[in-house]
């Protein structure tokens, strides 16, 4: 039977008056999960949390199967943690501190510069690790920061915000390397608030809002189910026509199309009314919107 | 033509199996890095300097005299008097070892906070008690270094100059090692908590390092200024709020010296009592570091 990544029971957290987190009452599967909601939703509060860093005001969490208050170290010792914000020593190079950070994980001196060195080729930092961390570009900083977080193979990561800050180019690259971190067999518990971020690298999403739990769902089944959304030039007239004759179901905005079918492949019935009705497309969106759209069906604000 | 039977494999990720060394291989990580840090090492060239010619200051005085009484074997077998030579050199070495400590502790505390290096850590296998303990460590171990270091080179010179002989020479001089613990011991306590206390709450190096030098020279200036012209009951007890004073005291006291014009002599406490105030007031300073950081890890 597969573990749970985490579980929370009526956890809530107030940073003084402020309430952070509510009662939230959640389990999460392994995978790769993202955790989206809003800024202030209470991503962070929560991942720090399960880290053992912000102590449950209500409530218990797990972290694998472990209690969040009472084994906080045996937790650490299998988790790793990318924040959002600054954590590289910008005095030492980027060997020396992943040397280091494999060390404070617990690895040995030996193992700790294998692992160093093999992680930061991962990332694509090889060519780069006898620069001072202070000379690197923020998408480097970033790659940095996600090499400490899994220097020591744990089980599970926590990556607060990956992208923020990153140039289109080094925000593909970093979700590419999130996407393959699955394959390492290590679990991932990705936090934004860029939905679109979410539906490319996980396979579990989490929706809170405001502190409190909106959903908790597997990210695949609502794709496959959802529909896919399109914009057509010129008149939409020729390509609904042809697309009501394929049975498929359409609300049409306009130029704006939103098409889903029971039983074939949307993207095969759209490119055959394409062809059928002589229409362009102007953007065709592969269940781009359906994450945003689940979220907004739960009310949320945006 | 020798054919070529290389072949490159794609190895990919390799998981780690091997040993996981939890919160004691973590504590080790950053007591170790602790000591890289404050000497600069595999850092820049310009952040060797200072701490190296600290050290340099601290050794070469007694490696000077080392080197004199080994030519000049009987002038100096005249007036050698290992008690007043270890009790001279901590002198000098306890100055170096504050000027050293202001620098360091800053080091040691302010980067991993202003660079957001706790964030980093407080998902370690490590609680924040561990992280200061192990950063403390660091500074208690370069300072005693500092301390020993002089007292060492002394202590090899004695013996090879002995006049009966090396072997005699360490015999004798082991005698007095206890007591050269025991000052190492007080004028690191003098120094570290107050310097760990201040660099844990400024936010930068450079003003750290000032105030804790003003902290332990206006300390001094005023405990001189209250003994001396105040007139309460119980003016003279506050000699002991002087760290600097206080290790200079027993460091005397403990090698049988005279200290002429020491403030606890004026004050006419015992120099046991200031120690005492030293346990005190670096008991307090730690435990103020601690609970500063919990807040932040």
């Amino acid at each position: 039977m597969p573990e749970n990544a985490f579980t929370t029971s009526d956890l809530g957290h107030a940073y003084g008056s402020v309430a952070a987190l509510h009662s939230l009452d959640v389990a999460v599967p392994e995978g790769r999960v993202g955790l989206v909601g809003a800024n202030g939703a209470g991503k962070s509060t929560l991942i720090k949390i399960l880290l053992g860093i912000l102590t449950p005001t209500t409530g218990t969490a797990t972290v694998l199967g472990m209690d969040t208050r009472s084994d906080m170290i045996d937790i650490r010792s299998l988790v790793g943690y990318m924040p959002e914000g600054p954590c590289l020593p910008l005095d030492q190079t980027a060997a020396d501190f992943l040397v280091y950070a494999a060390g404070t994980a617990g690895l040995p001196p030996k193992a700790a510069r294998q692992r160093a060195s093999d992680v930061l080729t991962l990332v694509g930092l090889d060519e780069e690790r006898f620069r001072y961390l202070g000379d690197f570009s923020t998408g480097m900083k970033q790659r940095a920061k996600l090499a400490q977080a899994i220097v020591h193979d744990p089980k599970l990561v926590f990556l607060d915000e990956p992208t923020a800050g990153l140039d289109p180019s080094g925000r593909e690259e970093m979700l590419d390397l999130i996407a393959r971190l699955g394959t390492f067999g290590i679990d991932v518990v990705v936090s934004s608030h860029v939905l679109r971020d979410i539906e490319r690298t996980c396979d579990w999403v989490v929706m809170l809002d405001e502190g409190t739990l909106l959903d908790s769902a597997p990210l695949g089944a609502v794709a496959a189910e959802g529909a896919v959304r399109l914009e057509v030039n010129g008149s939409p007239d020729a390509m609904l026509a042809e697309l009501s004759r394929t049975g498929a179901s359409i609300t049409a905005d306009g130029r704006r199309l939103i098409v889903a079918h029971p039983s074939a492949d949307v993207f095969d019935i759209i490119r055959d009314a394409a062809v059928a009705s002589g229409s362009s497309i102007r953007r065709l969106d592969s269940g781009g919107a359906t994450l945003e759209e689940m979220f907004l069906t739960k009310g949320a604000r945006t | 033509m020798t054919e070529s039977t290389g072949a490159v494999y794609d190895l990919g990720y390799t998981p780690y199996d091997g040993e996981r060394r939890g919160r004691k291989g973590a504590r080790a990580t950053v007591f170790a890095d602790g000591i890289r840090r404050v000497l600069g090492i595999r850092r820049k060239g310009r952040r060797k300097i200072l701490p190296w010619a600290l050290l340099a200051i601290a050794i070469v005085p007694p490696i000077a005299f080392v080197g004199i009484s080994f030519f000049i074997p009987v002038d100096v077998g005249a007036t050698f008097d290992a008690n007043l030579q270890h009790a001279q050199f901590f002198s000098l070495g306890g100055t170096i070892a504050m000027l050293f400590t202001a620098l360091a502790a800053p080091e040691l505390l302010i980067p991993d906070r202003k660079d957001g290096v706790l964030s980093m850590l407080s998902s370690r296998p490590l609680t924040s008690t561990d992280y200061l303990a192990s950063r403390f460590a660091s500074l208690i171990a370069i300072v005693l270094g500092f301390l020993l270091a002089p007292q060492l080179v002394l202590y090899v010179g004695q013996a090879g100059t002995h006049p009966d002989g090396v072997l005699r020479g360490f015999i004798d001089g082991a005698d007095a090692l206890p007591r050269v613990l025991a000052v190492a011991a007080i004028y690191t306590l003098a120094f570290v908590p107050l310097g760990f206390v201040i660099a844990s709450l400024s936010n930068r190096k450079a003003v750290a390092t000032s105030i804790y030098l003003a902290t332990m020279i206006g300390l001094t200036a005023f405990a001189e200024a209250i003994v001396q012209n105040a007139t309460f009951i119980g003016s003279r007890w506050i000699a002991l709020i002087t760290p600097i004073n206080t290790a200079d005291a027993a460091n005397a006291w403990i090698f049988g010296q005279s200290n002429p014009g020491s403030l606890l002599d004026a004050a006419d406490i015992h120099p046991g009592f200031g120690v005492a105030a030293l346990i005190v007031i670096g008991l307090a300073a730690t435990s103020f570091s601690i609970i500063r950081y919990r807040r932040l890890m």
